[in-house]
Parts: structure tokens; C-alpha cells; sequence
């Protein structure tokens, strides 16, 4: 009898030491729990789910099933699982652009992850501004967006290059103030007999191509003397994209598919990094992740010779309320987020809702998403104060100076005080999808600048007009971070 | 005697049922909905706006656009295959050494997945990396705008369709010329008609019945064509390549506008309908003239 509970203690203590080291393994423990994640096809973000995946199972004991559908398949298979409120996933990555259509299905992030040190290091343009809906947070960045400015150093430090470009121009050879110099440059440099173009841009319809043109449109149209007023007016909702700050900016995105390599119409962002980094151009626009492409010795031809910048802005900005161009005292630098980062949220639907809110915490952590962050091809750009202060960990793949360049051109661009934020609107399909049809046809020059945008202008008022003015104006001021209208 | 018996309905109604539930049902809901203001996204109450949503359409230029896209496509793949198709089918019948790997390496591209096909073309007329500017660019000829000019882009479509599917053209003609008797050939060389004469003469009319069924089935499956447009173009530059079931998908799994979507389904009915009862009717004399 004696021996028998002797054993039975024995058994209980072994038993309670074994699930106790189970325990110290998976913390928090989910075990058993798997979570399905919808993501682009990769490896741009797909990849940086994995490496975040791969950190979170090992853990919590937790696995997760990326599931990958192509860009142009994300938002009507996540709309589809959202509205119909079944929990294929329990968490989806997406744009900001969608999150107003997407809010009504989303869990709230839980209040605990909305504060503390991970929470600080996240730039405010996203922590304040990108992941905040009505007051409210139902998503985390995962990425941080915004278009700079990257260029060749060999050529732009060559003395001989340098003066001919003085001879030309009449100023130094250097990173563009103005789009005009942008332009400059790109002419200077648009050699195709020796397989050297001036700049490459996207201007592919699907392939991200409208992102290029408000870059392009924010130096004329983010005017700080009427905050907000980019896309719509923000008094009255109507549409701006006609205005003639938009008009310059579309004259001179359709000038800069004239200096480029050619067929350059049918170049989506993939393209552009390829030409980047195949030393094909001497100058792109473009996500951060065109100079850790063009860094990468694996990838590029011109490792250690990326310059990276802010990109050009303006003096003169039009001003939608005074209908005027409003001049300023010196060049604006003209930044704009261009997507805005990559989000990522959980479904009201979900059946793992505490797993998925856990895992989006160690997918983005400083560490976790600092690793990415330098790694090629990942797809996620600094979005921490972290990502950018660390040059220890950006000299894997930079020289110093190639990093005290990108860093500092992410950095100045993401916290500039006129840094323009994209659109996000309910229904951002419908309004966009008609930018890219009139920019097709006015690059391909079936249609001048002017009536491509003023097509653009009718339809976006006109679907402002079914969708609900108010509503779509009281959102409009909610992604632009103004007040609500009384 | 058995034509009465009750047990007749046990067999039929569960048939009648899943019919209705699978094909008629939608359609009718479809139909419903195409009286509908009715957007999924951003959520709008469902509002009856009757022939709203056709009105629009038939006053929506790109809709027509994507009608004469379509056509195009359509009448010039469907014609190039079944002439090239027809050709080919004749070679073959005609008993050529290697007919056997020909008739099987001919069948390929019917196989692959129109999305793949897609694809590999998308490389190949790729503008900077497609080995056809490449090659071209080695002749010093100029690179050209395959995907990016509105014209080179229907061109490289139709090419694409052209290739995938005048194999199931000659598959067809191959079976029917193997049907057809030999000693109305034999009379005819008697007659010392010449191989031409004998085409036209016996072969082509001969074989009208089923040269009407195959270029019926290609034409009405060439106005669905949508894969390989999404692929290779998306429809771009501008609206240049887009197709009526591109259009459609833009409007309901992009821009979930579903009232609207279920309109143009119907007018897409309506035009298919349209065209396939011309072609019947315009055939018709010369087919009745073969019974």
C-alpha cells in the first residue's frame, strides 16, 4: 500500500515537473492553436509573416498558416471572409487604405499592447495618425511606407559627370531639390546606347502605378496653409485631383516615363527594382525597399554605391481654398506615405483571438521586425524609432554612408511636418480604380493631362455623392487627422 | 401502365430540386439584384431602382468599349483558328509522316490552364527581360510596346488565344474529315476536279455542319475570355484590353457593387443570346441545304 502511493507521488511529481517545463517552453501556451493569416503572394511581407511565425511558434508552441493570394486577390478575398463574417482567418494584412472598409469586422486591439516601451517606439505618423480609425485602434504596422528618393552615387561623385551637368544646367550635380531637377537628372543621364536610363518609375495599371503620381502631386497639392486638402477638399469633399497642382504633377510624372528604359509604361515597383538594381537607371523613386534591394550584393550590381534622399518638393503649392499657388520661401521637401505600411488586424470573426493579438506582438516587435526590416526582398520598411537609430544593425547591409543616407532619408521623411499622408476612404477601390484607367490613357497620350483628371473628378464626386457626402466627409477627415466637421 | 405510377415523382423531384437550387435559383437572385442600388462595400442598404442599374450601363462609355473589345477578339481568334485550324486538320488527314506526334504535340496547348499560358506569354512579350525583344533587339530592330501600346497588346491577346485553342478546331476538323466517305473523292477524280475544286466542291460543304458547331462553340467561349486578359494586361493600358467579363469582375469583386454587376451579367446574356441567335439563323439556309 505504502509502495503504491509512494509511486502515485511520484507519478504526480513527474507529471507536474513535466507540464511545468511544457509551460516555461510555450509561454504563453498555445499549444494546439493554429492561426491563418491571408497575406500578399511573397516574399514581399508573406516572408516577413514566416520569420515572425517561425519566432512566435517557438514561443508559444502556437503554429501559423500564411496564406498567400496574389495583390490583386487580397482585398476581394479578406472583403469577402470579412463580410460574410466567417473565421477563415484570424488575421489579415492589408493596406491602410482599406481599413475603412474593413473597421466594421475588426477586433479593437487590446488596450495593454496600446501602451509601454514597444508601443513608444513606434513613429508617430503611424502609431498616431495610419493605425488610428475614429479614435479607435484596430490594426498594428507591420510596415513602414513612405516614398524616398534613391540614386547611384558613382555617378552622381564622378567629377567628369558632375561638370557636364553644371555645363548643361547651370547647377551641381546632386539629389534633387525640385521636380524639375528630378527631370534634369533623369535627361542627363538617359544614355540608352550605353544601356543607361534616366529614372524608373511604376506606371503599370495594377502595378502600383497611381502611388508614383501622388508622389509626384503631393509637392504641388499638401499645401500646410490648408491641411488635409489633397485628395478632397476637406469643407466641402469635393474633389481636387483636377486642380492645377494635380495637372503639374501628372505633366511631369508622364515626362518621367519619357526618360526612362524602355517600355517602362509596362514597369510595376518589381520592375523598378530590377532596373535599380541592375544599374539600369541613375536615379527611382520608390519604397525603401528599392535601396535594400539595390544594397544587396546578391541582388544588385551597384551595392555600395545607393544614395538615398527625401524626395523633391516645391516652393509653390496650390492652395484649394484660395484656388491659388501659395509661394513659399524656400523649397518644401514634398514626402508622402505612399500606402502607408503594411497593417495587420484580427477579425471579429476569429476563433484565436487572443493568440492572434499575441502573435501580431512578436511579429512586430523591435526585434522580430527589426530583422526584417534589413532583410532584402521582406518587404518591411523602418517603421520603429528603433529600425532607424540602429546603424549597428543596418551595417550588414549598407556601407555607412549608404545607411546614414537611407535612414536619414526614411527618418526626415516619415516626421517632416508636411509629410503627406494617402488616401483612405470606404470604398478606396472605386475611386482609385478610375485613376488608373485615366492614367493609363493620359501616359499612353489618348488624353491630356487636364481631361484625364478632370474624368477623374467627375467620377470621384460623383461616387462621394452615392456613397453619402457626409459620410464620406466625416471619414475623409478621420484619415486626414482633422476634427470632426460640426 | 407505368406512366402513372407515383413513384415516377421520388425519382424526378429531387433532380427538379437541385436543378432549381443550382441553377435557376441564382439566376433568378441575380436577376433580382440587377434591380437593386446594391454596394457590399462601402455597406449601402439595398435600395430598388428597377432598370437603374441598365440605363447606366448602356450610358457607361466603358461598357461599350469592353462590347467592342470582346467582339474584336472574339471574331478575329475564332477566325484565325478555324482557318489555321482547318489547314492544319487538312495536313494532317492528308496522312503527312509524324502525323501521329503532330496530332498529339498539337493537343498541348489545349491542355495547359489558360492562367499559365497567360503567364508564360506575359514573359515572353515582357518588355526589358521577354526574349522576343531580346530577339528582335539582336536583328537591330526597336523594342516593341507588346503589353504596353493599346493595338500591340489586343494583338499579343489574340495571339495567345489563337495558339491555345486552334488545336480543339483541329481536333474537330480532323475528326470530321476522317468521317467523310472517299468515293465522292474518287468521282471527283474521275471528273479530274483539281484539289482545289474538291475543297470547295465536297470537303468545305461537307463539313459545314461541323465547322458551324465549332466556330459556335469558340465564338461563345471566346466572349468569356477573362483569364488571359487579367494576366497579360488587366485590362490596360487604360480600358484598351478590357473584356465584358473583366469589366464585370471589376465591378463586383473589386469594387463589390453588386447591383450593377448583376446588370451587365444580364446584358452579357442578352448580347451572347443576340449573337448567337444571328449565327444560327444567318447559317441556317446553308445547313438545311446539306439535310
Amino acid at each position: 500500500m505504502l509502495r503504491r502511493t509512494f509511486l502515485m507521488l511520484a507519478t504526480s511529481l513527474a507529471t507536474a515537473c513535466a507540464a511545468s517545463q511544457v509551460n516555461a517552453a510555450c509561454s504563453p501556451d498555445y499549444t494546439g492553436v493554429t492561426l491563418t493569416v491571408a497575406s500578399q503572394t511573397g516574399p514581399y511581407i508573406a516572408s516577413a509573416l514566416k520569420l515572425g511565425a517561425d519566432e512566435w511558434t517557438k514561443k508559444t508552441c502556437g503554429k501559423v498558416n500564411v496564406v498567400e493570394f496574389p495583390w490583386s486577390e487580397l482585398y476581394p478575398k479578406i472583403v469577402t471572409s470579412l463580410t460574410q463574417s466567417d473565421a477563415t482567418f484570424d488575421l489579415v494584412s492589408f493596406a491602410p487604405a482599406w481599413l475603412p472598409d474593413f473597421v466594421p469586422y475588426l477586433s479593437e486591439m487590446p488596450k495593454e499592447m496600446q501602451s509601454g516601451k514597444d508601443w513608444d517606439d513606434i513613429e508617430p505618423a503611424y502609431r498616431e495618425r495610419l493605425m488610428v480609425w475614429e479614435g479607435n485602434i484596430y490594426s498594428q504596422s507591420m510596415d513602414g511606407d513612405v516614398h524616398t528618393y534613391t540614386y547611384r552615387m558613382d555617378l552622381f561623385s564622378d567629377p567628369k559627370e558632375k561638370d557636364a551637368f553644371k555645363a548643361k544646367y547651370g547647377y551641381d550635380l546632386a539629389p534633387p531639390k525640385t521636380w524639375k531637377q528630378y527631370l534634369d537628372i533623369a535627361e542627363f543621364f538617359q544614355r540608352p546606347e550605353k544601356g543607361l536610363w534616366g529614372t524608373a518609375e511604376a506606371f503599370r495599371r495594377g502595378g502600383q502605378q497611381f502611388w508614383f503620381f501622388f508622389s509626384h502631386a503631393a509637392a504641388y497639392t499638401n499645401n500646410p496653409n490648408y491641411p488635409g486638402a489633397m485628395f478632397f477638399d476637406p469643407e466641402t469633399m469635393d474633389a481636387q485631383i483636377n486642380n492645377p497642382g494635380w495637372v503639374k504633377g501628372l505633366e511631369e510624372y508622364i515626362r518621367a516615363s519619357k526618360v526612362g528604359p524602355p517600355n517602362a509604361l509596362n514597369f510595376s515597383f518589381g520592375e523598378v527594382n530590377a532596373a535599380v538594381a541592375g544599374g539600369q537607371v541613375a536615379e527611382s523613386i520608390g519604397w525603401g525597399d528599392t535601396g535594400v534591394i539595390a544594397a544587396d550584393p546578391k541582388q544588385s550590381k551597384i551595392s555600395g554605391k545607393v544614395g538615398s534622399a527625401m524626395l523633391p518638393g516645391s516652393d509653390e503649392i496650390w492652395n484649394a481654398k484660395t484656388k491659388k499657388w501659395d509661394k513659399f520661401p524656400s523649397v518644401l521637401p514634398g514626402p508622402f506615405m505612399a500606402f502607408g505600411g503594411w497593417q495587420i488586424a484580427v477579425p471579429k470573426a476569429g476563433k484565436n483571438q487572443q493568440a492572434a493579438w499575441d502573435f501580431v506582438k512578436t511579429l512586430t516587435s523591435p526585434e522580430v521586425s527589426g530583422q526584417a526590416a534589413i532583410t532584402g526582398g521582406s518587404g518591411v520598411n523602418p517603421y520603429r524609432k528603433s529600425h532607424t537609430a540602429n546603424l549597428q544593425l543596418w551595417s550588414k547591409i549598407f556601407t555607412p554612408e549608404e545607411a546614414k543616407e537611407y535612414l536619414g532619408a526614411q527618418s526626415d521623411s516619415i516626421n517632416a511636418k508636411n509629410v503627406a499622408l494617402d488616401m483612405r476612404l470606404p470604398g478606396y477601390f472605386s475611386y482609385t480604380e478610375v485613376v488608373e484607367i485615366e492614367l493609363g490613357k493620359a501616359v499612353a497620350g489618348q488624353t491630356t493631362p487636364q481631361a484625364a483628371l478632370d474624368a477623374v473628378a467627375k467620377e470621384w464626386n460623383r461616387l462621394t455623392d452615392e456613397f453619402g457626402r457626409a459620410k464620406q466627409l466625416a471619414a475623409y477627415r478621420a484619415a486626414m487627422g482633422l476634427p470632426p466637421k460640426n | 401502365m407505368m406512366r402513372n405510377d407515383p413513384i415516377k415523382h421520388v425519382f424526378i423531384w429531387p433532380a427538379v430540386l437541385v436543378v432549381l437550387a443550382i441553377s435557376i435559383f441564382p439566376l433568378i437572385y441575380s436577376l433580382t439584384t440587377s434591380f437593386l442600388s446594391y454596394r457590399l462595400i462601402p455597406p449601402i442598404p439595398p435600395r430598388v431602382v428597377w432598370f437603374g442599374n441598365y440605363v447606366s450601363l448602356l450610358q457607361e462609355p466603358r461598357f461599350w468599349n469592353a462590347i467592342y473589345t470582346t467582339t474584336l477578339i472574339a471574331f478575329i481568334a475564332v477566325g484565325l483558328q478555324y482557318t489555321i485550324g482547318f489547314a492544319v486538320a487538312l495536313a494532317l488527314n492528308a496522312r503527312v509522316p509524324g502525323e501521329r506526334l503532330f496530332r498529339v504535340a498539337l493537343l498541348l496547348p489545349m491542355l495547359l490552364a489558360p492562367v499559365a499560358v497567360a503567364l508564360v506569354a506575359r514573359m515572353i512579350f515582357n518588355p526589358t527581360m521577354g526574349p522576343l525583344n531580346q530577339l528582335l533587339g539582336r536583328f537591330g530592330l526597336v523594342n516593341l510596346p507588346f503589353l504596353t501600346n493599346g493595338h500591340w497588346a489586343l494583338g499579343c491577346i489574340i495571339a495567345v488565344e489563337v495558339w491555345q485553342w486552334t488545336p480543339f478546331v483541329v481536333l474537330m476538323m480532323l475528326a470530321g474529315l476522317q468521317t467523310l466517305p472517299e468515293d465522292v473523292y474518287e468521282a471527283a477524280e474521275l471528273e479530274n476536279a483539281s484539289a482545289w475544286q474538291q475543297f470547295w466542291g465536297i470537303t468545305f460543304p461537307m463539313l459545314l455542319p461541323i465547322s458551324a458547331a465549332v466556330v459556335f462553340i469558340r465564338l461563345i467561349e471566346s466572349y468569356k475570355i477573362m483569364d488571359t486578359v487579367f494576366v497579360m494586361t488587366g485590362g490596360g493600358p487604360g480600358v484598351d484590353t478590357e473584356t465584358l467579363t473583366l469589366f464585370a469582375y471589376q465591378e463586383g469583386f473589386k469594387k463589390f457593387n453588386l447591383g450593377y454587376t448583376s446588370a451587365l451579367s444580364f446584358l452579357f446574356l442578352i448580347a451572347i443570346t443576340i449573337i448567337g441567335v444571328t449565327y444560327l439563323a444567318l447559317l441556317r439556309p446553308h445547313l438545311e441545304k446539306r439535310r
